[in-house]
C-alpha cells in the first residue's frame, strides 16, 4: 500500500487488517462469469486502490451517493466536479450536506465529508463547470461517472469523450457511466465512446419536455401549469427585463407563484401551489433518496466491475420503474448509425422542395432526436442563417424567406451549430 | 475539520501526481480495436452562467425538510408516525435506514449485539472507521444516521434477537413496531421471527434481506396489503359511452354545424366523442362500434364533423376514440376484487378498505347509480379554450360530488359502524382512486421453499430468478449449519429442496458459483442498491401508496437484473 496521502478528520489514514474483507472476497478469486483477463489478488487490488483515477460529475442527489459508494469500494483517487451550491431543499436526499453547509459548494463539502468519513481516500473537488476543463484534464481518468440532471451537460461530456477517442491510443477511450432519476424511475448505463450506443444515440428516448404552446399559455390556459408558464415565460421578462430568473432563489419562485395564482384565480383554474410552481419552472419531478441510492449504486457497481474486471459489466442499459412492485429492464441499446456524435455519418433529412429556411429551422427545433434551440445553418461554401452576432444575423436574415432548395443542392450538406449543441451537426439534404 | 486539516487536503489534492495506468482490461481492448474513429468536430464551449450567489434564507418561511410531494401529505404523515425495527447494523441495514431517515420516518431501533469488526469499519459508511472498532455497532451507527434528519428518533438496542424471541416481553416489543427489517439473519432465527410475526395478523410486516456478493434477494411478509392510492398512470374512465345526464345534455345542445368557427375549434374532445357516440347509437340500434370496419367508420365520422381541415380538437377526438370501445363498465382488475374471498387473517386496519370495496361493488349494482365506478373529477388537458374547459371540468366535478355522496350514503347504510368511525379523507381518497385500487395477498417468508409444486412451476416460468432464489436459500441453510459453503454443498442443498431427480436450469450454476465465491460479502454497492430498493418498498408499505412487492425480489448485479417471484 502506498503511503497515505493525507491525514484527515478523526479517522486514521492507513488501511487496517480486514478493512476490505467484503470486497476482497470478490477480488481474490473469479466467479463463473468473470473474464479470464481478471488478475485476482494483489494486482487488481493495487490497481483499484493505488492507480485508478475516477471522475464523478455532479455532487447532488446521485453524486453524494456515488462518492460514498466509490470510497467504500476501494477507489482512492476520486475527483468531483459540480458548479452548484447547496440549497436547503437538497438536505432531504443529498446526505453529505447539513444545514450549516447551505450556500457552500457541493463539490467542496462532499469531498471533505467523504475524506473525513472514509480514511485514506483522496477526493479532489472542482467547484465549477465541466466545460471549464479541457481534453487533457479528462484524459487523466480511467473512468467517468455522471450523475447529472442536465441534458445539456450530459450531451457535452458525451460528445467530448467520443471526440477524445484516438484509435492509436487505447487509453483515450474513457468508459462513461451515466445515471439519472425521476421520482420512482431511473436508469443507469455504460457507454464505451465510439463502441457502444452513446448518450446522443438515445436522445429520442427521453421524455419529451412538456412544452406548452405559447398560444395556450397566453390565451387559453386550462391547467395550473399553464398559469405558471405564463408567469415565468411571459410575465417575468415583462416585469424584470433582463434580470435572469434563478430557479433556486425562493424569492423568485414566490414571485412566480403569486403571479400564477392570480392568473389562475382570474380564469377560475385550481391547483397552483408553491411546490407545483417550483416543479414546473425547474422542469423536474421531485427526486427521492431511495431511487437515487439504487441508480448511484448501479453506476458504482459498473465502475467497480470495469475497473477490476472482476465480473462482466452491464451491456448496456438498466432501467428501473418502482411504482408498481419492482420492475426493471436490462437491454442493449443499439448504436445509431446516423448518430450525429458517434455515428460518423451525416444525418439524412428529407426536405420539401418548397420549404423556406425558416420552416427547416422550425422542423429542426421540433425534432426529438436533435433537441436544438436557436440553430445556425451553413453549407461548406456559405452562411445560410446565423443567430449571432447581431450583424451576421442581420446579414443572413433575408435567407430565412428563401427556399432551402435555392441555397443547397440535392444531396448537399448543411452544418448546424448552436450554443446548446456541443458538436457540429451535419445534415445531408434530399428533396421531396 | 480544522482549517489546518483542510489546508492539508488542499495541498494534497493540488499535488496529485499523474499515475501511469495499467492497460485496460483485455475485453475493453478487444472491442476497442474494432471501433472506428469518430469524425465529429471539437466540442464548442457553452455559455452557461455560473457564479451563483448563495441563496438567502428565511427559516420561518421554508420547511426544513420539505416532504417530497411524490407520496402526498397523507403518506408523509404515515411515515412520520411509523416506528421501524432493523435487525443488525450491517452496511446493507444502515443503507436501508439512511433512505428511511432522510424522508423522515418517526422512529427507528437498531437491534444488534455485534461489536464493530475491522470488516465493518471498512464497508459501512455509518460507522466511524477505526474509531468504531471494538464498540457496539448499533451504538456507533445510530448517531451518524440521526444527524441526517434531526426530526427522526433513533435508538440502539445492544441485545441478541434470539434471546428476545425467547421471552414474552421481547416478543411483545418486536411486535410493537410498524415494520421489521432484517438483513443476513441466521436462518433459524429468521424462521422464528417470521413465524412470530405471521402468527399475529395485526403485527408488523417483515422484510427479510439476504445478500452474498453480487447476488441478493428480499421478501416482504404480509397477509394482505390494500392500496387505494396506487398512483397508476392509466387514465380513469371519462364515461364517454355512459355519459351522465348533464354531459349528454351539453353534447346534444351544441349546434356543431352553425356555431362560430373559433368556438367550433375549441369544443373539448370529450364533448365531440359523447356527441359522436350518441349519434352513432341513434343510427345503429343503440349499439356501439364493434367491428374494425365500424370503428374506422366511427373515426371517419368524427373527422367529417370538422368545418376546417386543421381543427386539432377533432384530431384529438379521433385519437381518443378507443375510449368508445375499450372501456368496460368496471376495469377487470377492480371487477376481480369484487369476488375476492374473505381472508380470516386480514389485518384489522384493512377493514375500512374492505367495507369500502364491498360498498363499491354495491354502488355498481345499484339501479339508482351510474352502473359503473364513481366518476373521477380530474380531467386531462385537452385542446380547448379556458371557458369550455372550465365549464366541462365543473360538470365533472359536480357529478363526482353527486356520485361520491351516493356512494357515502350506501356505505353508511351497509356499514354504519365503520362509516361513522372512518377517516373522511380515507373515504374520499378511495372514491377518487376507485379505478386503480389494489389488494395484494402475501405469503410467509420461506413458504415457497416448502412447496415443491410451486417451485417446479416457478423453475419452469422464471428459471433465472427461481434458481438464484434457491441458491440463496441454500446459502442460508449452509451458514446456519456452519457448513463450508462450496459449489457442491450449495448444489446438493438446492437439489434436496426441490426433490431428487428434478432438473435444474443452467442459471443455477452461475448463481451458485457467485455465491460460493463470496458467501458472506456485504459489498458496498450491493448494500447501497438494496438500501434503495428495500427502503422504497418499505415506504410503499408504510404510506399505503404505490404498489409494493409481493413475494421475493431477486437481484443479480453482474448482469444487472432484478426479478420478482411469488
Ligand atoms: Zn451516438
Amino acid at each position: 500500500m502506498a503511503a497515505a496521502t493525507l491525514v484527515n478528520g478523526n479517522a486514521s489514514s492507513s488501511d487496517w487488517e480486514g478493512r476490505y474483507h467484503h470486497v476482497d472476497q470478490i477480488l481474490d478469486r473469479p466467479g463463473p462469469r468473470t473474464d479470464p483477463s481478471f488478475l485476482a489478488g494483489a494486482e487488481v487490488k493495487d490497481f483499484l486502490r493505488d492507480k485508478c483515477k475516477i471522475l464523478v460529475i455532479g455532487a447532488g442527489g446521485l453524486g453524494c451517493e456515488i462518492l460514498a459508494n466509490l470510497a467504500l469500494s476501494g477507489f482512492k483517487d476520486i475527483h468531483v466536479i459540480d458548479m452548484d451550491t447547496i440549497d436547503i431543499s437538497n438536505l432531504n436526499r443529498q446526505f453529505l450536506f447539513r444545514p450549516k453547509d447551505v450556500g457552500e459548494s457541493k463539490a467542496n463539502v462532499a469531498a471533505k465529508f467523504i475524506m473525513n468519513r472514509v480514511p485514506g481516500v483522496k477526493v479532489s473537488p472542482y467547484f465549477g463547470k465541466i466545460q471549464d476543463k479541457d481534453e487533457d484534464y479528462y484524459m487523466q481518468f480511467n473512468l467517468i461517472i455522471c450523475g447529472l440532471d442536465s441534458v445539456e451537460a450530459r450531451r457535452w461530456i458525451n460528445a467530448t469523450l467520443v471526440n477524445m477517442v484516438d484509435s492509436d491510443n487505447p487509453e483515450s477511450l474513457k468508459p462513461l457511466i451515466d445515471g439519472g432519476t425521476e421520482g420512482f424511475k431511473g436508469q443507469a448505463r455504460v457507454i464505451l465512446p465510439t463502441v457502444t450506443s452513446c448518450y446522443e444515440c438515445s436522445l429520442d428516448m427521453l421524455n419529451k419536455p412538456t412544452a406548452f404552446p405559447i398560444c395556450t399559455i397566453a390565451n387559453t390556459p386550462r391547467l395550473p401549469e399553464h398559469c405558471i408558464e405564463w408567469a415565468s415565460v411571459l410575465e417575468w421578462p415583462k416585469v424584470h427585463g433582463d434580470k435572469k430568473m434563478d430557479t433556486d432563489d425562493p424569492e423568485h419562485i414566490s414571485w412566480l407563484y403569486q403571479v400564477a395564482a392570480a392568473r389562475a384565480k382570474e380564469f377560475k383554474i385550481e391547483g397552483v401551489t408553491y411546490s407545483l410552481t417550483q416543479g414546473v419552472v425547474k422542469n423536474i419531478i421531485p427526486a427521492i433518496a431511495s431511487t437515487n441510492a439504487i441508480i448511484a449504486a448501479s453506476c458504482c457497481n459498473e465502475a467497480f466491475k470495469i475497473a477490476t474486471s472482476s465480473a462482466a459489466y452491464l451491456n448496456n442499459y438498466f432501467m428501473l420503474i418502482g411504482t408498481d412492485s419492482v420492475y426493471s429492464y436490462t437491454f442493449e441499446h443499439e448504436k445509431r448509425d446516423d448518430c450525429p456524435v458517434c455515428g460518423g455519418q451525416s444525418l439524412s433529412i428529407a426536405v420539401n422542395k418548397e420549404w423556406t429556411v425558416e420552416r427547416l429551422i422550425e422542423m429542426l427545433v421540433e425534432r426529438q432526436d436533435i433537441q436544438v434551440k436557436k440553430p445556425s445553418l451553413s453549407t461548406p461554401g456559405k452562411q445560410i442563417y446565423f443567430q449571432a452576432p447581431p450583424q451576421l444575423e442581420l446579414a443572413t436574415r433575408p435567407n430565412l424567406e428563401k427556399k432551402v432548395s435555392e441555397l443547397v443542392p440535392d444531396g448537399g450538406e448543411i452544418t448546424v451549430t448552436a450554443t446548446t449543441l456541443p458538436f457540429n451537426l451535419s445534415l445531408r439534404v434530399t428533396y421531396t | 475539520m480544522s482549517s489546518q486539516e483542510s489546508q492539508d487536503i488542499e495541498q494534497a489534492t493540488a499535488t496529485i501526481a499523474y499515475c501511469p495506468l495499467l492497460p485496460p482490461p483485455s475485453h475493453l481492448v478487444l472491442i476497442f480495436f474494432s471501433a472506428t474513429a469518430s469524425p465529429t468536430t471539437k466540442p464548442v464551449d457553452m455559455t452557461v452562467s455560473s457564479g451563483k450567489k448563495p441563496p438567502t434564507l428565511n427559516r420561518s418561511l421554508i420547511l426544513r425538510y420539505p416532504p417530497p410531494s411524490i407520496w402526498a401529505a397523507s403518506g408523509q404523515a404515515a411515515l412520520e408516525a411509523c416506528r421501524i425495527l432493523v435487525v443488525s447494523s450491517s452496511a446493507t441495514s444502515t443503507s436501508i435506514l439512511k433512505n428511511l431517515v432522510l424522508p423522515g420516518i418517526g422512529h427507528f431501533s437498531i437491534l444488534d449485539s455485534a461489536i464493530t469488526s475491522p470488516a465493518d469499519a471498512g464497508n459501512n459508511f455509518f460507522l466511524n472507521a477505526t474509531y468504531s472498532l471494538g464498540k457496539p455497532r448499533a451504538q456507533e451507527a445510530v448517531p451518524l444516521l440521526r444527524e441526517l434528519n434531526e426530526s427522526v428518533q433513533g435508538e440502539a438496542v445492544v441485545k441478541d434477537l434470539k434471546l428476545l424471541l425467547d421471552t414474552d416481553q421481547g416478543r411483545d416489543w418486536i411486535s410493537s413496531f410498524s415494520l421489521v427489517i432484517a438483513h443476513n439473519l441466521n436462518k433459524d432465527v429468521l424462521g422464528q421471527l417470521s413465524t412470530l410475526l405471521w402468527a399475529n395478523s395485526n403485527g408488523p410486516p417483515l422484510i427479510s434481506v439476504r445478500s452474498a456478493g453480487f447476488i441478493a434477494e428480499f421478501h416482504i411478509q404480509y397477509h394482505e396489503h390494500c392500496v387505494s392510492q396506487s398512483h397508476s398512470e392509466n387514465a380513469p374512465s371519462l364515461r364517454i359511452t355512459r355519459p351522465f345526464p348533464a354531459l349528454l345534455a351539453l353534447a346534444r345542445s351544441l349546434d356543431f354545424q352553425n356555431m362560430d368557427p373559433t368556438a367550433h375549434s375549441h369544443i373539448p374532445f370529450v364533448i365531440i366523442l359523447v356527441r359522436a357516440t350518441d349519434d352513432w347509437r341513434k343510427s345503429h340500434n343503440d349499439s356501439l362500434p364493434h367491428t374494425p370496419a365500424e370503428k374506422k367508420e366511427f373515426k371517419k365520422n368524427i373527422l367529417s364533423m370538422r368545418i376546417k381541415p386543421d381543427e386539432e380538437n377533432f384530431e384529438e377526438a379521433e385519437a381518443q376514440a378507443w375510449r368508445v370501445w375499450s372501456e368496460p363498465a368496471v376495469p377487470s382488475d377492480v371487477q376481480a376484487l369484487f369476488s375476492l374471498s374473505t381472508l380470516p387473517t386480514a389485518p384489522h386496519h384493512n377493514s375500512t378498505f374492505h367495507a369500502l370495496l364491498q360498498s363499491l361493488s354495491e354502488f355498481v349494482k345499484d339501479p339508482a347509480g351510474p352502473g359503473t365506478l364513481p366518476i373521477n373529477a380530474t380531467l386531462p388537458d385537452m385542446k380547448s379554450d379556458t371557458k369550455s374547459y372550465v365549464q366541462l371540468q365543473n360538470l365533472y366535478r359536480a357529478q363526482a360530488e353527486v356520485e361520491k355522496a351516493q356512494f357515502k350514503e350506501l356505505f353508511a347504510v351497509k356499514h354504519p359502524e365503520i362509516a361513522r368511525t372512518s377517516n373522511p379523507e380515507e373515504v374520499d381518497s378511495f372514491v377518487k382512486n376507485a379505478h386503480h385500487i389494489r389488494v395484494l395477498r402475501g405469503k410467509q417468508w420461506g413458504a415457497v421453499d416448502q412447496d415443491r409444486e410451486a417451485i417446479a412451476n416457478l423453475l419452469n416460468a422464471q428459471p433465472r430468478e427461481t434458481a438464484t432464489h434457491l441458491a440463496l436459500s441454500a446459502l442460508s441453510t449452509l451458514l446456519a449449519l456452519e457448513t463450508e459453503v462450496t459449489v457442491d454443498a450449495l448444489n446438493a442443498e438446492v437439489q434436496r429442496v426441490v426433490g431428487e431427480g428434478v432438473e435444474l436450469p443452467e442459471e443455477l450454476e452461475t448463481a451458485v458459483g457467485e455465491i460460493a465465491r463470496a458467501p458472506t460479502a456485504d459489498l458496498p454497492n450491493m448494500a447501497a442498491f438494496l438500501g434503495g430498493l428495500v427502503a422504497q418498498e418499505a415506504i410503499k408499505v408504510i404510506t399505503e401508496q404505490y404498489v409494493p412487492l409481493n413475494g421475493y425480489c431477486v437481484v443479480d448485479l453482474i448482469e444487472s437484473w432484478t426479478g420478482v417471484i411469488n
